[in-house]
């Protein structure tokens, strides 16, 4: 069964690159300063990559203007408003909602 | 912050232990316990659930999204679903279970869907420190449950716990909670089918997710600068090959946001 062993293969690399990071750099003595600072700048990087490879692109080709940027741009806007992951979902899936409602 | 004083909970003299030895007062069992786990460590556990609950939907529907995929596919439905367990990480598995079915070769499948992973070791890196602590086994069990999804809401709340003792199981709660409902969702899914009709375009939530992950929790200058840098790389390198303006835009992100004071 090709599929079992894919899954296998990839599940087993996932999990070595899922604990990469925590063993290598997961002891006990402090990392220096340097080395923090650019750990705390992964998460928004590489979120942010995902979200414009999600929203601006669609398998590698420019994603027309339409219900996913703007019901993006709203949630943007309620994240800097409310500060709340919660609020933020709501509100771009409610965009989102109507936007796909009216036909955009 | 996160070493002043007063905000410490149950700090006593194990928790330095607990860094390599698992402490005898693990879980306490007793008439406060349920599962045998003690009532701190429940309500560290809920914590990390009720923290990463409004995510939970999206795992829902995302893997929901996967199992009907996988049975429209005519791939043997419990292998399908067993893509969930082993690699546990959604895209990675689209990919795998696409490029198989049009026929390309599988050293090609898999090391696509190890690319389209590699930046989960950017997360396993950056939620380091907050393992430090954490007994060997926490972190071979956590690393499995180890999501974008986890890590970012890991990141946001470990200076609220400071004691590793307890944030290991804050960051159990919302790991294990977040990747139950992608379980959940993928049978859902290989069972029922495609039920969400495509006029929906529930791959909006995807970026969604990400917005509300990233954007609540930018704070500094050189958190925004890493961003910013991070999409015109994406979009820039658009091009690349297996997801590979990802990565490069992650990376460039991270580096040019280092320049920022």
């Amino acid at each position: 069964m090709i599929l079992l062993l894919a899954f296998l293969l990839a599940g087993i690399g996932t999990y070595l690159i899922r604990l990469s990071g925590i063993m290598l750099l997961g002891g006990e003595r402090e990392l220096p300063e340097a080395v923090t600072k650019t750990l705390r700048l992964i998460a928004p990087a590489a979120l942010a990559a995902i979200i414009a490879n999600s929203l601006l692109l669609d398998g590698g080709q420019w994603r027309e203007f339409g219900a996913w940027q703007i019901a993006a741009l709203v949630a943007v806007g309620v994240a800097l408003w409310k500060r709340s992951m919660g609020w933020t979902l709501v509100a771009g899936a409610g965009a989102f909602a109507v936007l796909i409602l009216v036909g955009l | 912050m996160h070493n002043t004083p007063g905000r410490r909970y149950l700090r006593t003299a194990w928790q330095t232990d607990a860094v390599n030895t698992p402490s005898p007062r693990d879980s306490p069992r007793g008439s406060s316990s349920r599962l045998g786990i003690g009532k701190t460590q429940w309500s560290d556990f809920t914590a990390g659930a009720r923290a990463i609950a409004p995510l939970d939907p999206g795992s829902f529907v995302f893997g929901l999204a996967f199992g009907a995929l996988v049975q429209v596919s005519g791939f043997n439905s419990w292998v399908g679903m067993s893509g969930s367990f082993l690699v546990m990480a959604g895209a990675s598995q689209i990919a795998i279970v696409e490029g198989l079915r049009i026929g390309a070769p599988l050293v090609v499948v898999v090391l696509t869907a190890l690319v389209l992973n590699s930046r989960l070791a950017l997360y396993s890196a950056a939620v380091a420190p907050a393992y430090s602590g954490f007994p060997r086994r926490w972190k071979l069990g956590l690393a499995y449950l180890m999501t974008d999804q986890a890590a970012a809401v890991t990141l946001q709340y470990q200076d609220r716990y400071p004691d590793p003792a307890r944030r290991r199981w804050f960051v159990l709660g919302a790991s294990l909670t977040f990747t139950l409902a992608w379980y959940l969702g993928t049978v859902a899914g290989v069972v029922l089918g495609p039920v969400i009709p495509e006029a929906w375009q529930i791959g909006f939530i995807v970026p969604l997710m990400f917005v509300a992950l990233m954007v609540p929790a930018l704070r500094h200058r050189a958190e925004v600068v890493a961003a910013v840098t991070a999409i015109v790389v994406a979009v820039a390198f658009k091009d690349l090959p297996l997801g590979l303006n990802v990565i490069a835009a992650a990376l460039a992100g991270i580096g040019v946001g280092r320049l920022i004071k």
